[in-house]
C-alpha cells in the first residue's frame, strides 16, 4: 500500500485526539484507542522498511502537491530504520507501563495518552518529513508535550525542571527555525532536496554559513550536547517513569537523527569538512562532552539522575562520530543510534520496574536487589553490559566502529575518551551491582520503623518487555554485521 | 555575569547581522524568496484550488499538512493547561447567596451545603456586583462577536481571515462574558465538558477530512479526491476542503482559548475566578 508512510504519522495523531475525545465521553477507552494507534504506527514503519530495503527510497506527496509546492515524505534506509524504533519502543512501553502510569498520573491517565501520543507524533514526524519547517512544527509539538508531561511528574521538582527544559528549548527551537528562515531567504525553498541542490555553489555565502550554524546550534541544545546538557538530567529525572523511559532512548537520538539529515542531505559533506573545516573543533567538543557526562555521572546518587549523565556521555560518541568526517565514524554514529535506543530503553524499563516497587532509586535505597527483582536486575546488568560495551551485546560494536573511525583520521583523543568513557561506565555500574548484589537490604533494619516493606519482583506485564528488550541487546549485537550490510553502508553511499 | 550575558547577546546579533549582509534588497522583485515558488502560488493558486485568497490556499491547501500540526499544537497547549492546573478537590468554605434578600452566607463547615436553586445561589468569596453598564453593553456586543467570527471563519478562502483568527474572535466573546459576568456564568453556559470536546473534535475534523481523502483513494488531506462526495461541485471541491478544515480549526482554537483561561484565572478549580 503506498500509503503506508503517512499512516506512520497519522495513525497516532489521530488516535491520540480519539483519546482527548473519550476522556469525557468512556475514561476506559482512551487506553485501547491509542494502543491501537501506536499498533497500527508500528506495523507501518515495518512495512515501510521492507519496502525501501527492496526498492529504494519512497517519496510521498502530502496533499497530492510535488516538491518544492508542498510537503514531501522521503522515507530512505536510515529514517525507515529510525521509525521503525520510534515507533517500536513507543508501542512497548505503552503496554510495559500501563500500571505504572495508573499508579503515578492516577484519575488523568486518559488525557495522558493523549499527549503521549502527540509526543510520538512529534518524534515520527520529525524522523519522516523532508520539509525543513514541516520539521520544525514536529519539534514544536514534540517540545510542548514533552514540557507538560515532565511537569506531570515529581510532585515538588517536576515543574521546576520542566521550567528551565522550556526556556532552554524554546532556544534550541528559535535558533533552528531562524537557520530556516535564513536559507529560506537565500534559497526560496523549504524542501530539503530542493534547498541542497539550491546552495550547492554557494560555499562562500554568508547567510547560508550563518544558517547552517543557527541549524546546527539548535539541534545541539536540542539533544543536549555537552554545554548545553543542563536541562536534560533534572528534566528525565523528575519526569513520570512512563514518560521517563520513551524520551530517555529517543528524543535526543531523533535529534541526533535529524543532525546526520541536515549534515548529509542538505548541507553536504563537502561544505562542512572541505569548505568549514569543523571536524577537528567539533570532534573535540565531542570529546569534551563524553568525559565530562561520564565524570558527571560519577557524582551521582540517584540512579536515574546517573543514567541521565551517561545519556549526555553517550550523545557526545554519536555526535564525535558523525562529525569525523569518515565512512567508518558515520557507520559507527548511526549504528550507535539503533544501540543506544535499545539499552537506554533496556536501561529505563529495569528502572522503571525498580520504581514501581521501591518508588525511590537513590543507589543506597537498592540493597539486596537481585534477591528480590531478580528477573529485573537480569534486565539491568545486560543493558549495564551493553553500554559498557561488552561483546557480544550491541553496545561494543558500534563503539568498535567508532574507534576505527577516530583511528582512520587520527583522532586519538576521541579513541581514549570512549575507552576511559567505558572504564567510568565499568566503574559506574559495578558500584551499582555491588550494593545489589551484596548489601542485603535487611528488614526491619532500617524500615523498621515505618513496618518491613517487602518488595517483590515486578508485575509480569513490565518484565516481559524489559527481558525482550535485554534480550535484543544480544541479538542486535549479533546481527550488527547484517545491520551495517543492509542499511548503514547502502544508505551512505 | 550580566557582562558575560552582554557580549554573548552582542556576539549573537553581529553574528545574524554578519549574515543578512548577502540578502537580496528589501522588497527586491529579484530575490530568490520572489522567483522560486511565490510565481506559482501566484498564478496558479486559483486555477487548481478555486480559492481566490492564496494566502488561505497555501495554508491550507499547498502547506496544509504544517497547519493541520500547528492547530495540534493549540490543542496540546489546552490539554496540558487541562492537565497541568485542574484541581478536582472540593472547597473548603462555601459562600452563598440568599437570592431573595441578597445576603451573603459563609458557610466554614465543608460537609454542609445548601440546596441551589430559587432560594440559594453559588458566590464567589471576593464577589463584587458586576457593573450594570459593563454587564448591558456586554450583553449586546456578545452576539455581534460571534457572528463576525463565524463570518471570519467562513470568508476564510475569500478575505484575510481563517479558522485562528475566528476561533480567537468567539473565544473572546466567551471570555468577555466571563469578565462582564462572572466566571460561574460562562461555566455554566459552557461546560467543561464540552469544550474538551470540542477541542479534540476541532483537530479531528482537521485530520478525520484528510483520512477521508486517503479512503476516497487519493494522498493524505488531497481534497481533490473528495470530489464524489458533493456532486456538481467538483472544480471547487478544494476550496471546499479548505472550508471544512478552517471550521474545524475554528471550533479547536474557541475550545481551547476558552478552557486556559478558565483554567488560569481559577487556578484550576473552575468556581471563582478574578
Amino acid at each position: 500500500m503506498e500509503n503506508y508512510p503517512v499512516l506512520i504519522v497519522v495513525a497516532p495523531f489521530i488516535s491520540g485526539l480519539l483519546a482527548g475525545l473519550f476522556v469525557w465521553i468512556e475514561k476506559r477507552l482512551s487506553y485501547p484507542i491509542v494502543l491501537t494507534g501506536l499498533f497500527i504506527s508500528a506495523f507501518s514503519a515495518i512495512q515501510v522498511l521492507i519496502q525501501v530495503i527492496g526498492s529504494g527510497p519512497i517519496q510521498y506527496k502530502l496533499g497530492g502537491w510535488s516538491p518544492p509546492i508542498g510537503i514531501e515524505y522521503r522515507v530512505d534506509l536510515l529514517n525507515a530504520m529510525v521509525l521503525c524504533l520510534v515507533s517500536g519502543v513507543a508501542f512497548l512501553n505503552l503496554i510495559a507501563s500501563y500500571r505504572s502510569a495508573e499508579k503515578e498520573i492516577g484519575d488523568r491517565t486518559g488525557s495522558y495518552y493523549a499527549v503521549y501520543n502527540l509526543f510520538m507524533t512529534g518524534l515520527l514526524g520529525v524522523t519522516i518529513t523532508g520539509d525543513l519547517f514541516n520539521l520544525y512544527v514536529l519539534i514544536e509539538i514534540t517540545s510542548l508535550t514533552s514540557y507538560a508531561q515532565v511537569a506531570m511528574g515529581d510532585r515538588d521538582r517536576g515543574p521546576l525542571a520542566s521550567l528551565n527544559y522550556v526556556f532552554i528549548g524554546v532556544i534550541g527551537a528559535s535558533f533552528y527555525l531562524l537557520g530556516v528562515g535564513y536559507l529560506y531567504m537565500y534559497t526560496g525553498s523549504l524542501n530539503m532536496a530542493d534547498v541542497a541542490v539550491l546552495i550547492k555553489g554557494s560555499q562562500g555565502s554568508s547567510t547560508v554559513l550563518v544558517a547552517f550554524i543557527l541549524c546546527i546550534l539548535g539541534i545541539w541544545i536540542k539533544m543536549a550536547l555537552f554545554p548545553f546538557h543542563v536541562w536534560l538530567p533534572n528534566a528525565y529525572t523528575y519526569s513520570p517513569v512512563i514518560f521517563s523511559r520513551v524520551v530517555a532512548p529517543l528524543m535526543t537520538k531523533v535529534m541526533v537523527y535529524v543532525m546526520i539529515r541536515l549534515m548529509i542531505t542538505v548541507f553536504g559533506y563537502d561544505y562542512i569538512f572541505n569548505t568549514l573545516h569543523l571536524s577537528d573543533a567539533v570532534v573535540w567538543l565531542a570529546t569534551i562532552a563524553v568525559l565530562a557526562g561520564g565524570v558527571m555521572a560519577l557524582a551521582q546518587k540517584n540512579l536515574k539522575k546517573m543514567l541521565c549523565y551517561i545519556i549526555v556521555s553517550e550523545i557526545g560518541y554519536m555526535v564525535g562520530g558523525a562529525w569525523m568526517g569518515n565512512q567508518l565514524g558515520m557507520t559507527g554514529s548511526i549504528l550507535h543510534i539503533l544501540n543506544d535506543v535499545l539499552m537506554t530503553f533496556a536501561l529505563f524499563l529495569a528502572v522503571g520496574n525498580m520504581v514501581y516497587r521501591i518508588e525511590k532509586v537513590d543507589i543506597t535505597d537498592l540493597k539486596g536487589l537481585f534477591g528480590k527483582m531478580p528477573w529485573t536486575m537480569g534486565g539491568f546488568v545486560l543493558a549495564a553490559f551493553s553500554i559498557i560495551g561488552v561483546p557480544p551485546t550491541c553496545g561494543f560494536f558500534s563503539k568498535w566502529y567508532l574507534i576505527l573511525g577516530a583511528l582512520e583520521k587520527g583522532a586519538y583523543h576521541f579513541a581514549a575518551a570512549l575507552i576511559i568513557s567505558s572504564l567510568i561506565c565499568a566503574v559506574l555500574f559495578f558500584k551499582v551491582f555491588e550494593i545489589c548484589f551484596f548489601e542485603s537490604g535487611s528488614p526491619g533494619h532500617e524500615h523498621s520503623s515505618h513496618g518491613s516493606v517487602v518488595i517483590e519482583e515486578a508485575p509480569v506485564s513490565m518484565l516481559i518487555i524489559s527481558g525482550l528488550v535485554s534480550l535484543s541487546l544480544i541479538v542486535a549485537g549479533c546481527y550488527s554485521g547484517t545491520i551495517v550490510n543492509t542499511i548503514i553502508l547502502p544508505f551512505l553511499k | 555575569m550580566r557582562l558575560l550575558a552582554f557580549i554573548i547577546v552582542t556576539l549573537t546579533g553581529a553574528f545574524l547581522l554578519y549574515g543578512t549582509t548577502e540578502f537580496p534588497d528589501w522588497g527586491d522583485p529579484n530575490s530568490p524568496a520572489s522567483l522560486h515558488v511565490s510565481n506559482y502560488y501566484i498564478e496558479k493558486t486559483y486555477e487548481d484550488t478555486h480559492a481566490p485568497n492564496f494566502v488561505t490556499a497555501v495554508v491550507t491547501d499547498y502547506r496544509g499538512f504544517d497547519t493541520m500540526f500547528e492547530t495540534a499544537v493549540i490543542f496540546t497547549a489546552g490539554i496540558g493547561c487541562f492537565l497541568l492546573l485542574r484541581d478536582f478537590r472540593g472547597k473548603k468554605e462555601h459562600y452563598y447567596q440568599h437570592i431573595p434578600s441578597g445576603v451573603i452566607l459563609h458557610v466554614k463547615d465543608e460537609k454542609k451545603l445548601l440546596p441551589i436553586g430559587k432560594e440559594f445561589g453559588y458566590m464567589d468569596k471576593e464577589w463584587v456586583p458586576p457593573d450594570l453598564i459593563n454587564k448591558t453593553v456586554c450583553r449586546i456586543l456578545i452576539p455581534f462577536i460571534q457572528i463576525y467570527a463565524l463570518y471570519v471563519v467562513a470568508h476564510g478562502d475569500y478575505s484575510p481571515g481563517g479558522g485562528f483568527q475566528g476561533g480567537v474572535i468567539f473565544g473572546s466573546s466567551l471570555i468577555l462574558l466571563a469578565i462582564s459576568y462572572d466566571l460561574k456564568t460562562l461555566v455554566e453556559r459552557v461546560k467543561e465538558k464540552l469544550l474538551g470536546i470540542f477541542a479534540a473534535l476541532g483537530v479531528l475534523i482537521y485530520a478525520g477530512t484528510g483520512a477521508l481523502c486517503l479512503l476516497m483513494g487519493g494522498n493524505f488531506l488531497d481534497y481533490g479526491k473528495l470530489a464524489p462526495l458533493i456532486p456538481g461541485h467538483s472544480g471547487h471541491i478544494r476550496a471546499l476542503g479548505m472550508l471544512v478544515v478552517e471550521i474545524g480549526v475554528g471550533i479547536a482554537v474557541m475550545a481551547v482559548m476558552t478552557l486556559i483561561y478558565i483554567n488560569i484565572v481559577s487556578e484550576g478549580r473552575h468556581d471563582e475566578g478574578l
